[in-house]
């Protein structure tokens, strides 16, 4: 961190910068699987319109995707709180 | 001027004092660190360990009260926990690892009650602490699925199990040592670490949002006299988001208990 504050030319509190940058980075981290998730519940909605029987079965992948996306975003929020 | 003290038990605030609005908790830490309660042997017992065993406890007492005594008719609380077993035996043992996921079902349910338990524990009053917001737990059950999906895979495919993350043959030639290097990590690095994760980093998400709205809601409501209208927005938004964390906390544990399911299921029936 001090490395990079002393290539960009930043002085001051490194500190506050720290924070600030985990936050943009949680923010960043957040994109992929807020349009993820869109996009796997956007297709199970639409499965489940089309066919009704077959609900349950679509229900269960769409969980299963959801917490597989969802991961990156945990992941994410897990590293802002650690730096 | 007189400081406010955001009161949590047992957790010293620290105040600034050129800042007089609030005292805050040095590190978001601070929220999810228990005092030591009693200790014996020199191991001290915290609060989260006594939850950990009370969560256990309720499990238990759960299922034994609706199945302690074999009844012809089941009671109404026994009828409704039969849903929610045989929404895991049939829906998730069965319905993902197969017809022989009956073995797995005493795992699951355990896993599943176990989960709910200590995730319901955030919004209970008087507790309102998810004990699965502590990494340990949540690490634990995870490193133990991935025992028992390691250890399904070999018994019940012999060596054929590591060959076929190694060397998976419905890949091309060329790629197979690539994807065989990338599904190594991904099944016995990352899938017991983001299973552990999803859950911790849910609960805990979860428990800050809860004590940072209602918590801001009542000090800025009490303390300042009701002179301002962000108090009732914070505690109205804290209550909105109170149902939210009871559907989170019951859908973190079905994602576990799937997931868990998944991983037996994939080292079960092998692709050849």
């Amino acid at each position: 961190m001090d490395l990079l504050a002393q290539t960009a030319g930043i002085t001051g509190n490194i500190e506050e910068l720290k924070g600030a940058l985990a936050l943009i980075g949680y923010g960043a981290a957040a994109i992929g699987p807020g349009i993820g998730i869109g996009v796997v519940v956007g297709n199970a909605v639409q499965a489940m319109a089309r066919q009704p029987e077959s609900a349950g079965m679509v229900r269960t992948n769409m969980f299963l995707g959801i917490a597989l996306t969802e991961a990156l975003a945990l992941i994410g929020l897990l590293l802002y709180f650690i730096t | 001027m007189e400081q406010l003290i955001l009161a949590l038990p047992g957790i010293p605030a620290h105040c600034a004092e050129d800042k007089t609005v609030l005292c805050v908790p040095p590190s978001v830490n601070q929220l999810f660190e228990t005092p030591t309660v009693f200790s014996i042997g020199g191991v001290g017992i915290t609060r989260t360990m006594l939850l950990m065993v009370l969560a256990a406890l309720v499990t238990v007492a759960i299922l034994w009260v609706a199945y302690g005594r074999v009844r012809l008719v089941p009671t109404k609380f026994g009828a409704a926990v039969e849903g929610i077993v045989g929404f895991v035996r049939d829906d998730v043992a069965i319905g993902v690892i197969g017809s022989d996921g009956v073995r797995y079902f005493p795992y699951l349910l355990s896993l599943f009650m176990f989960i709910l338990v200590g995730n319901l524990f955030g919004v209970v009053p008087l507790i309102n602490f998810p004990v699965t917001s502590r990494m340990a737990l949540p690490l634990f059950m995870s490193l133990v699925t991935w025992f028992i999906f390691v250890i399904v895979g070999f018994v019940k495919n012999g060596p054929g199990y590591l060959l076929s993350i190694v060397w998976p043959r419905s890949v091309p030639i060329g790629l197979r040592w690539f994807i065989g290097f990338l599904e190594v990590i991904s099944t016995f690095i990352l899938r017991p670490f983001t299973l552990a994760v999803r859950l911790f980093a849910n609960m805990v998400s979860g428990h800050l949002l809860l004590t940072v709205l209602l918590g801001s809601g009542v000090v800025f409501i009490s303390r300042l006299d009701m002179s301002s209208i962000t108090g009732v927005l914070w505690l109205a938004f804290g209550l909105l988001i109170y149902p939210f964390e009871i559907f989170v906390a019951t859908l973190q544990a079905y994602v576990f208990t799937l997931l868990a399911a998944v991983y037996i299921q994939t080292s079960v029936h092998i692709e050849h």
